[in-house]
C-alpha cells in the first residue's frame, strides 16, 4: 500500500508486509512472525527520528514475502 | 415567469454585521438587500417572491429550529428554485448555504443553486452531500465580486427553471459533486485518451474526464528527539476494535473515530478484537490482532528502555473509502488529543 501512502503525500512511510497483515507475517512461524513485527515497528521508529523534507518511504531490512 | 426565493445572512440582508449576527430566522415580502441585486439579474425571467435572512451564529446555534423555519417559509412560497448565498470566503455562512441547500433539496425536493470561493471549507460539505439538485457556483474570495456572483446566479436560475437538465459542471460552470452519470461517448474511450495523450505531449491542453483528487502538501514534522524518554502512541486505520464492535464502526466510510485502552496490556490477545473493515480480507488480522496494532513488538522496546512509554489507548478509525474530507477532520481532531496528552511520536498502522 505504500505507493498510495506516497501518492497522497505522507512524510514517513515504512514498507511493511502485505494489505491484510502489515505488522507480521501469518507464513511464518509465531517467533519469527513476531520478530518480523520488531523489525517493522523498530523501522518506522528509526524514521520518526530521521530529518526527512518530504516523502520518504523505509525498508525494512530483512527478506518478506510478497 | 418563475418564482424565486433568496436565502441570505443578516448582513447581505441590510441588518448589520456580528452585531447581528444572532437573529432569528425573517422573512420579507419580495427582495431584500442583496436579493434586489438578484432581482435586478433576473429581470423578467423570474420574480423574487421573498428573501429570507437569519443571523450566521443563530443558524450554528440553533440548527432544527433554523432549518425548519426556512423550510416553512420556502413551502409556503412554492418557488421553483432558491437561491442561498452567495457566501464568498465566509465559512460560518459557506456552510449554513450548504446546509439550508441540502434540508431544502431533500424535504422540499426543490433545485437550489448556491455560491461561494472554491476553497471556502463548505465546499467539501457540499461535495460530500452528493445531492443532484444543489449547485454551487464559484466566486471571487470578497463581496467585490457581488454584482458577477449575483449575475451567475440568475442565469443558473434560468436554466434550472427552464427545465433542462442539467449537463456536466465544466459545462455548465458549477463545482462538480463528485457525482459521476453514464453518457454515451461520441468516440470509442481508446481514441479519447490517445488524443488526452498526444495533446499533454504537444503542451496543448486537454480536459481529463477523471480529476484526481489534490491532496494537501503537509510539512513533514521535524525528527524526534530522545526516543528513549518520549511517548509513542499506535493508530490504526486496520479497523482492529474491541470484540462486538461496542461503537458501531462500518466496514466503509467512517466518520468518527475511538481511542481504547492497552494499559494493562501486553499483547492484542486474538479472540477479544475483531477487525472491522470492508476494504482487505479480515481474517489474518482477526486472527491475529497483533498485524494491526503491533503493541507486543513495542513493549519488548518499552521494557529494554529503548521507548519511554506507550500511550495506554490506540487510536481507530477503520478505513477504506473514507472521505478525504472528513479523514482530515479526524486526523486534526485525533492530532490534538494526542498534543493534549503529550505524545511525542505516532506509529500509524495502514492496510
Amino acid at each position: 500500500m505504500y505507493p498510495l501512502a506516497e501518492q497522497v503525500g505522507a512524510s514517513r512511510i515504512v514498507k511493511a508486509v502485505k494489505i491484510p497483515h502489515p505488522c507480521g507475517d501469518p507464513t511464518l512461524p509465531p517467533e519469527l512472525d513476531a520478530q518480523v513485527r520488531r523489525v517493522i515497528v523498530e523501522t518506522a521508529l528509526k524514521a520518526i527520528q530521521t530529518e526527512v523534507s518530504r516523502t520518504t518511504v523505509f525498508f525494512p531490512a530483512m527478506a518478506m514475502s510478497g | 415567469m418563475l418564482t424565486i426565493v433568496h436565502v441570505i445572512n443578516q448582513f447581505f440582508a441590510g441588518f448589520g454585521g456580528e452585531d447581528k449576527a444572532d437573529m432569528p430566522v425573517g422573512v420579507s415580502e419580495g427582495a431584500l438587500g442583496a436579493a434586489r441585486g438578484l432581482q435586478a439579474q433576473l429581470g423578467e425571467q423570474a420574480k423574487v417572491a421573498a428573501t429570507i435572512y437569519y443571523g450566521d451564529n443563530y443558524f450554528h446555534g440553533h440548527p432544527e429550529e433554523a432549518r425548519d423555519a426556512i423550510l416553512r417559509e420556502v413551502r409556503f412560497r412554492k418557488p421553483q428554485v432558491v437561491v442561498v448565498g452567495p457566501a464568498f470566503n465566509a465559512g460560518r455562512y459557506g456552510l449554513s448555504c450548504v446546509e439550508i441547500c441540502n434540508a431544502i433539496a431533500n424535504d422540499l425536493e426543490i433545485p437550489c443553486v448556491t455560491a461561494m470561493h472554491p476553497e471556502n471549507p463548505a465546499v467539501a460539505t457540499y461535495r460530500d452531500y452528493h445531492n443532484l439538485k444543489i449547485f454551487l457556483l464559484p466566486t471571487t474570495e470578497t463581496a467585490a465580486g457581488m454584482s458577477d456572483a449575483l449575475a451567475a446566479l440568475a442565469r443558473f436560475v434560468s436554466r434550472l427553471g427552464s427545465g433542462v437538465t442539467i449537463r456536466s459542471a465544466r459545462e455548465e460552470g458549477y463545482l462538480d459533486r463528485g457525482i459521476r452519470r453514464m453518457e454515451r461517448a461520441d468516440r470509442p474511450g481508446v481514441e479519447r485518451a490517445i488524443d488526452m495523450l498526444l495533446s499533454d505531449l504537444r503542451d496543448e491542453p486537454f480536459f481529463t474526464e477523471v480529476p484526481l483528487e489534490i491532496w494537501d502538501q503537509v510539512s513533514p514534522a521535524p525528527p524526534l528527539r530522545g526516543l528513549s524518554s518520549a511517548t509513542i502512541a499506535i493508530v490504526s486505520t486496520s479497523g482492529v476494535v474491541p470484540w462486538g464492535n461496542p461503537d458501531g464502526f462500518k466496514t466503509y466510510r467512517n466518520t468518527y473515530w475511538r481511542k481504547y485502552s492497552i494499559a494493562s496490556l501486553k499483547t492484542m490477545e486474538p479472540g477479544q478484537w475483531e477487525a472491522v473493515h470492508g476494504g482487505y480480507d479480515v481474517s489474518f488480522m482477526n486472527q491475529n490482532p497483533r498485524y494491526g496494532v503491533p503493541l507486543d513488538a513495542l513493549r519488548a522496546l518499552e521494557a529494554g528502555g529503548i521507548i519511554g512509554r506507550i500511550y495506554p489507548f490506540f487510536y481507530v478509525v477503520p478505513g477504506n473509502q473514507g472521505s478525504p474530507s472528513v479523514m482530515r477532520q479526524i486526523g486534526q481532531e485525533i492530532a490534538a488529543d494526542l498534543k493534549k496528552d503529550g505524545v511525542d511520536g505516532v506509529l500509524q498502522v495502514a492496510t
